[in-house]
């Protein structure tokens, strides 16, 4: 075939026939185009067809939908529930949760299918508060106590004392202490789950070697950080007693064991409690020991909480039981002990962590509440004894698992812990606080003065 | 149909995706977050928010912390911009002026830009800790000090490392940019000036400077930008600590939201931020403008 040579008319021409055509051929097939972009964007972000109508708050994925959709149709009244934790994907307590506590539970319960979810801690939060908004909420989930009473002010989580009957037959079985965590205003938001709290690790040899014994009261305490700080053999600086913070997970402990509170039982006011002598009295002691550089740890340049006491340079710190395992891991040759948090006016009053585990609005109650009595009872609580969460269930605690177990002497400061105020504000009152004492650390005011304004600050807020 | 009203039609479609997601995931939402900011919103209001007028805004105005924060982000700005301009600068006109081994300084100069800032804020913790290298090196190395000093501890201390931080980090992404400019600024400019008797300082102020204004002002309405926009650094080697003294805008406003729930009063605040530095880069064109009309000296 005789080439046709490409001239500029050539060109010009082939550019003519298109155009003419171009009505009609070029805007079909942008059209075309746009609705396929559109098309794919559509679908990329809308909602899942497994959804249900959003019928008030309820949950997104549960009932019948589930079973149409998954692999056992023979099933008829298979109920599924949905739990969300965050226990790590690849921890020993998610495997524990996958392969023995759920298989056992839905063998026990053979209509009710449990659909667990992994989260972040962080992550958790942040889609919890999604999920309300968009009322995509699971029935059931596992949140760390600090975040009931925001939670409860959303609310988003049931009134177990009030919608469950056989409630307090369960209560009963559980630490009061960890249980307190999810209480407020007479009302219960959750169960205990598991908890923790803080005590005492000292460097053995350093003690061994000034010839102290370990500090069992608040005025021994105070004396043994002032001997055991210094300078070492090496010339560095050594401190008796560290503190990473200075927030209420931080103070709370000597605040309480001086017989000090934050607010009132109620949670209503925090004037003359938080400014009260006895919490006065405990941050005073802690500013004096910072002033002769007995303790430090808050600042930005300070040698971090697990690397300073490894390395000898703190003698005590106040710590749960995760220390022991970054101990294991970091320092395996490190001489140290445990004992309690040294005693007070008022006793030994530490600071309790923990998680409980929650039902939210909307739930299906009767499954979610069978799934949380299980989690709460002996068999699944020992069960976690075993990869180090502390048991709420009374007696799960005296069987022979726990009593062997890593965290034991955690078991007896447990029950005397207490828990941080369970208000929807607490996070900024948190911060007002640790802003405050850090200022009286600085040297900027004087306690008293500072704690009286603070509590001004505070009673605005617990209002709010 | 005619042809333009084809041809618009066929533009306008064509587009339309792509409008349709800026519209939907950043036009939209900065609307919603605008008429969000008017209502009490947090976690007691998830669900049903109540307008509250301007009380959000003047919630923000009126807190000490925030105060703090801006100014220190005014500082953190003011510090940080002309410092990594001029040197960069700097480090521009002295690579620009030697004959070999440019692209190997550029590279290395540059290199800082593309670490990250979470690693470089670490690692810059590290050197300033009080038990950290810097301190080694006065205390037991060289003795000039007896005790540790406290760089990070207090709030010039912190804020004076996030600043040295941000210009170390910015200089090389500042010398690009003014490489780039020296550039274009003709021989012969340079020439005439010679041939009438300017030396090379005389040439850097008359020759130099005025033919790069235009990309200096771009430097600098960047970077201001950047600066209130300083987030990881202060994170990451101080918190905002002690007490929330060395917060800056964004980091407070991302613990308000995010750690206390007040999510009308944060959105209150970064429409404030964006006000605030709207006026600053208006300001910046002016100023930049003005300098431009001046009557220049004849012949150059």
């Amino acid at each position: 075939m005789k080439k046709k040579r490409i001239t500029e008319k050539s060109v010009e021409k082939v550019y003519d026939r298109i155009k003419i055509s171009g009505k009609n051929k070029k805007m079909p097939t942008i059209l075309l185009a746009a609705v396929l972009g559109l098309g794919a964007l559509a679908t990329g972000c809308g909602k899942s067809p497994a959804v249900s109508e959003p019928a008030g708050r309820n949950t997104g994925v549960s009932t019948e939908e589930a079973v149409t959709i998954g692999k056992d149709s023979t099933e008829q009244k298979k109920v599924t529930i949905n739990f969300w934790h965050h226990y790590s994907a690849q921890s020993p307590e998610n495997e524990t949760l996958m392969n023995v506590l759920i298989p056992k539970f839905e063998s026990e319960n053979p209509d009710i299918k449990v659909n667990a979810v992994s989260h972040e801690w962080a992550d958790l939060h942040d889609k919890i508060l999604i999920s309300a908004k968009s009322e995509t909420l699971p029935d059931v989930a596992r949140l760390d106590s600090a975040w009931i009473p925001e939670f409860e002010k959303m609310g988003i989580l049931t009134t177990l004392n009030q919608e469950i009957t056989d409630y307090e037959a369960i209560a009963v079985t559980l630490l009061e202490s960890a249980m307190s965590t999810a209480q407020i205003d007479g009302n219960s938001y959750g169960l205990a789950l598991n908890t923790n709290t803080k005590i005492l690790f000292y460097n053995v040899q350093v003690f061994r070697e000034a010839g102290l014994e370990v500090p069992k009261t608040m005025e021994e305490f105070a004396v043994t950080c002032k001997a055991l700080s210094g300078t070492n053999h090496s010339g560095q600086q050594i401190w008796g007693y560290e503190e990473p913070a200075l927030s209420g997970w931080n103070l709370c402990p000597f605040i309480w064991s001086f017989g000090g509170e934050l607010t009132n039982p109620e949670q209503t006011k925090a004037s003359g409690y938080l400014n009260g002598p006895k919490t006065v009295a405990a941050i005073d002691m802690l500013v004096k020991l910072y002033q002769e550089q007995a303790i430090t740890g808050w600042n930005s340049g300070d040698i971090p909480m697990t690397d300073g006491f490894g390395t000898g340079r703190y003698a005590m710190i106040l710590d749960g039981p995760w220390k022991v395992s970054e101990m294991k891991g970091s320092y395996p040759d490190f001489e140290y002990a445990t004992a309690a948090l040294p005693a007070g006016e008022a006793g030994s009053h530490s600071v309790l962590g923990g998680e409980d585990i929650s039902m939210f609005v909307g739930a299906q109650k009767e499954e979610a509440w069978k799934f949380m009595q299980f989690m709460t009872g002996t068999y699944a609580q020992e069960e976690m004894a075993k990869c180090g969460q502390i048991p709420v269930n009374k007696e799960a605690l005296e069987s022979d698992t726990v009593k062997n177990a890593d965290f034991a002497p955690f078991i007896e400061e447990i029950k005397m812990a207490k828990s941080r105020p369970t208000v929807a504000n607490w996070s900024e009152i948190d911060s007002e606080l640790s802003a405050a004492v850090i200022s009286i650390m600085n040297g900027e005011k004087s306690t008293q003065e500072t704690m009286d304004e603070l509590a001004v600050k505070v009673d605005a807020l617990l209002a709010d | 149909m005619n042809r333009k009203v084809s041809n618009g039609m066929q533009i306008a479609i064509l587009l339309l995706p792509g409008i349709l997601i800026f519209g939907i995931f950043t036009i939209y939402p900065i609307v919603k977050l605008f008429i969000m900011s008017f209502f009490k919103w947090d976690f007691g209001s998830i669900f049903e928010q109540t307008f509250i007028g301007w009380r959000n805004y003047a919630d923000v105005v009126t807190d000490k912390y925030f105060q703090t924060a801006f100014a220190n982000s005014l500082i953190y700005t003011a510090v940080t911009v002309p410092g990594q301009m001029l040197i960069g600068l700097l480090v521009a006109l002295m690579i620009h002026s030697i004959p070999k081994c440019r692209i190997g300084f550029r590279v290395l100069y540059y290199l800082p830009v593309i670490t990250s800032w979470v690693i470089a804020s670490l690692v810059f913790k590290y050197i300033f800790n009080t038990e950290g290298l810097l301190n080694y090196f006065l205390t037991n190395v060289l003795r000039i000090t007896e005790q540790n000093i406290r760089w990070l501890d207090s709030r010039w201390g912190g804020m004076a490392i996030s600043m040295l931080l941000g210009i170390w980090k910015g200089i090389g992404w500042n010398m690009v940019v003014f490489l780039a400019a020296l550039q274009t600024v003709p021989h012969e400019l340079y020439e005439v000036a010679s041939l009438d008797g300017a030396g090379s300082i005389r040439k850097f102020f008359s020759v130099t400077l005025p033919s790069i204004k235009g990309t200096a002002l771009f430097a600098l309405v960047m970077l201001t930008i950047g600066g209130f926009n300083v987030f990881t650094s202060i994170k990451m080697i101080t918190n905002g600590e002690p007490g929330h003294k060395t917060e800056t805008v964004l980091t407070w406003m991302y613990y308000k939201a995010f750690s206390t729930g007040k999510f009308g009063y944060s959105a209150a605040l970064s429409f404030i931020i964006a006000a605030a530095l709207a006026v600053l880069a208006a300001l910046q064109f002016r100023v930049m403008h003005n300098k431009e009309q001046k009557p220049g000296r004849d012949g150059l």
